[in-house]
C-alpha cells in the first residue's frame, strides 16, 4: 500500500503545527518518523489515521484521495498502534482484539467463527494466545501493547501505523513489539523516539522538526553527530558495528 | 466467567416468569399464591372452579398492572444506565444524568405549581414532566454539538449546566409559588410511584421498553466500541458521532415514558448496570439483556417490599431503591476485584 501526501498543513490554537508536510510511504516500506518533542510526529500521523483532518493539503491511499473514502474503507486498508490505550471499562482480553472485526461488520452482525478464528491468530502471532480470556486491564503495559497490536493486526491491514507505540515499554517489551510488527513485512510508517530503535528496525527515516520535514533518507544518512546535535542538542558519538548496525552514544552533560 | 455467562440469561428469564405470578401475591389483602395461580388462569377456562371476583380485580386490575410496570421501568431504567454509561464514557453515570431528571423536575413542578400541561387532566404532571425530560436531553445534544464535536466530555459538562439552568428554574417557581401544599407534591411526586400503573399506559410503554432493549441489544457493537473511545473507535472504522445522538435521543424518550408513568425512580440505573458488569463483564449484547431482565427482577421486588414493609402505608419506592441500592454499591465499591472501570 502507498500513501502520499500533498503540503499537509495544521493549524491548531492559532498557530501552524504542521507547515505543508509533503511525505511518500512505498509499498511494503518500514518508514521511522523521528524528531524532538512538539515537533508535530503525531499531529502528522494523526491525519493520516483520520483522527485529525488536515486545515489544507491531500492524502492519498493508494491514489486515493482520503476525503472521498468512508472510515470504514481506510479502516480495511490502515490500523493504528498509538500511544495511549486507556479504556476505563473492563473488556476480556479477546473481546478488546475482536473489536478488530468492526470494519468488516454491519452494525448488526455478530462475530463468527471465522472472526474468531482471525483474532486468536492475530493473539498466537504477538504470544499471548494463553491470556484470551483475561481482563485487559489486569495485564502489564506490556502485554496490553502487544493486545492492542493483535486487534490491529485482525483489521488484516496493509499499512501499520504506530503512534510512539512503545513509550512507556521496558527495552524488552520495545524490541519485542518492533520484531512483530517487522516479521509482518506491513506497510509500515511509525513515529519513534530512540533514535537507536529506529535505526534499527527503518528502512528510511523522515525527520520532523518545527512541523516541518528536514531531511529524509536512510538511518545511515540521516543519523550523523551534526545533525544529532542540530536538531536535539545533544552531542553524541555514532559509530557503525560490524554487523552494519549504526549505535549512537550521548554524552551527558554536553547539552548545547 | 463463562460457564455464568451461560447460565445466567435462562436463569434470569425464569426469575422473572416467577416473580410476577408470585409478586402478585403480596399486599395488604391476603391472596394466597395457589389463588393467584387460578385467577391467572382463569381467562383460558382451564378449570371450572369460581374464582373469587373481588380478589380477581385486585389482581387484574391492580397488581399485575403494577408488576408488569415495575419490570418494564427496572429493565428500562437500567438498560438506560448501561447505555448512559457508554455514550458518556464514564461509569458514574445513570439514565438522568444528562439534566433529564432536573429537566423532568422542571416539567412537574410546573405543572403541579402553575397548572402548565392541564389539558391532559389527570395525566397532566407525567405528561409535562416527560415533557420536561426529552426538551432537557434536546437541549443537552444542541448544545454539545454547538461548536465542533460532541465528545463524551463536552456532554457531560452540556448535562450538567442544563442541569443547573433547569434546578434554577425550579427553584425559582417553588420560590414564587408559596404554595405549601403544591410543593408537598412536587417532592412527594419525585419520590417515585408504581401505584398509578394502567393497562392503557402499559400498552404503549411494555412494547416500547421491550423494542429499546432489543435496539440496544443489537448495537452492542456500536455500544462497545464507545467505551474504548472516538480516536480509537474512528481507527476502527466507526464514526460515533452520529450513533450518540441517535441514542440520546431514544434514551430520552425510554426515560420521558418512564417518568411519566413512575416520576423518577433513581439508582436502579446505576447500580443494576454495574452488578451485571462485575458477574458477565462489560461486552455489552450480553450486559443489556442481563440487566434488562435483572433490572425488571429488581423492580418488581422493590415494589413488593414498598406495599409491604409498613402496614396500612407505601413506602414510596425511590427511598427504598435508594435504601437497598446504596448499600448494594458500596458493597461492590468495596470488592477488590471490581474498580467500577476507573483507574
Amino acid at each position: 500500500m502507498e500513501i502520499l501526501t500533498e503540503a499537509v498543513k495544521m493549524f491548531a490554537g492559532g498557530r501552524e503545527i504542521l507547515h505543508g508536510i509533503d511525505f511518500e510511504l512505498r509499498d511494503k516500506e518500514f518508514v521511522g518518523l523521528v524528531g524532538p518533542n512538539g515537533s508535530g510526529k503525531s499531529t502528522f500521523l494523526k491525519c493520516l489515521y483520520r483522527v485529525q483532518r488536515p486545515t489544507s493539503g491531500k492524502v492519498y491511499f493508494n491514489g486515493q484521495d482520503l476525503d472521498e473514502l468512508s472510515y470504514r474503507e481506510t479502516a480495511l486498508q490502515l490500523a493504528v498502534v498509538a500511544q495511549y490505550n486507556v479504556c476505563s471499562f473492563d473488556f476480556s482480553v479477546l473481546e478488546i482484539v475482536l473489536m478488530g472485526r468492526s470494519p468488516y461488520k454491519n452494525v448488526l452482525e455478530r462475530d463468527n467463527a471465522s472472526d474468531i478464528h482471525i483474532a486468536k491468530q492475530a493473539l498466537a502471532t504477538v504470544g499471548l494466545e494463553h491470556l484470551a480470556e483475561r481482563r485487559f486491564q489486569t495485564l502489564s503495559g506490556g502485554e496490553q501493547q502487544r493486545v492492542i497490536l493483535a486487534r490491529a493486526l485482525t483489521q488484516q491491514p496493509e499499512c501499520l501505523v504506530l503512534d510512539e507505540p512503545t513509550n512507556h515499554l521496558d527495552i524488552k517489551y520495545q524490541l519485542q513489539v518492533m520484531d512483530i510488527v517487522k516479521r509482518l513485512e506491513l506497510t509500515v510508517v511509525a513515529a519513534i523516539h530512540d533514535l537507536n530503535i529506529a535505526a534499527m528496525y527503518c528502512d528510511r527515516l523522515i525527520v520532523l522538526y518545527e512541523g516541518a520535514v528536514v531531511r529524509m533518507g536512510t538511518p545511515a544518512e540521516v543519523l550523523t553527530e551534526d545533525f544529532i546535535r542540530e536538531i536535539y542538542g545533544v552531542q553524541s558519538t555514532v559509530s557503525t558495528c560490524s554487523d552494519g548496525q549504526i549505535h549512537i552514544r550521548y554524552k551527558a552533560g554536553m547539552q548545547l | 466467567m463463562t460457564t455464568r455467562r451461560k447460565f445466567l440469561l435462562p436463569f434470569l428469564c425464569l426469575l422473572l416468569l416467577i416473580s410476577v405470578p408470585a409478586a402478585a401475591a403480596f399486599g395488604s389483602v391476603k391472596i394466597s399464591l395457589l389463588e393467584v395461580g387460578r385467577i391467572i388462569c382463569s381467562p383460558l377456562n382451564l378449570n371450572t372452579e369460581a374464582v373469587n371476583l373481588v380478589h380477581s380485580d385486585i389482581i387484574w386490575l391492580l397488581r399485575l398492572p403494577r408488576i408488569i410496570l415495575a419490570a418494564c421501568i427496572g429493565g428500562g431504567l437500567s438498560v438506560c444506565g448501561v447505555v448512559m454509561q457508554a455514550l458518556v464514557r464514564n461509569p458514574l453515570a445513570d439514565p438522568y444524568i444528562l439534566g433529564i431528571s432536573s429537566g423532568a423536575s422542571l416539567g412537574a413542578t410546573l405543572a403541579i405549581l402553575l397548572g402548565a400541561g392541564s389539558v391532559f387532566g389527570a395525566y397532566s404532571t407525567g405528561m409535562a414532566a416527560a415533557a420536561g425530560a426529552f426538551a432537557a436531553a434536546l437541549g443537552v445534544l444542541l448544545l454539545a454539538n454547538t461548536g465542533g464535536r460532541a465528545g463524551s466530555v463536552k456532554l457531560l459538562l452540556a448535562g450538567m449546566a442544563m442541569s443547573a439552568l433547569c434546578s434554577a428554574f425550579v427553584s425559582f417557581v417553588v420560590y414564587c409559588a408559596h404554595d405549601k401544599d403544591g410543593i408537598q407534591t412536587v417532592t412527594y411526586w419525585l419520590m417515585g410511584s408504581l401505584a398509578n400503573a394502567r393497562w392503557q399506559s402499559l400498552a404503549v410503554i411494555c412494547p416500547l421498553f421491550m423494542a429499546g432493549s432489543i435496539f440496544f441489544t443489537l448495537q452492542s457493537r456500536i455500544l462497545n466500541l464507545m467505551l474504548v473511545g472516538d480516536e480509537t473507535a474512528i481507527t476502527l472504522g466507526t464514526d460515533l458521532q452520529r450513533y450518540r445522538k441517535l441514542y440520546l435521543i431514544i434514551v430520552a424518550v425510554i426515560v420521558g415514558f418512564a417518568v411519566y408513568a413512575a416520576g423518577i425512580i433513581g439508582f436502579v440505573g446505576l447500580v443494576i448496570p454495574h452488578i451485571f458488569r462485575t458477574l458477565i463483564g462489560t461486552e455489552h449484547k450480553m450486559l443489556i439483556i442481563a440487566a434488562t431482565l435483572g433490572g425488571a427482577v429488581f423492580l418488581i421486588w422493590a415494589d413488593v417490599l414498598c406495599r409491604i414493609i409498613l402496614p396500612g402505608a407505601e413506602l414510596p419506592i425511590g427511598v427504598l431503591v435508594s435504601l437497598i441500592g446504596a448499600p448494594c454499591f458500596i458493597y461492590l465499591m468495596l470488592r477488590r476485584n471490581y474498580d467500577f472501570g476507573g483507574n
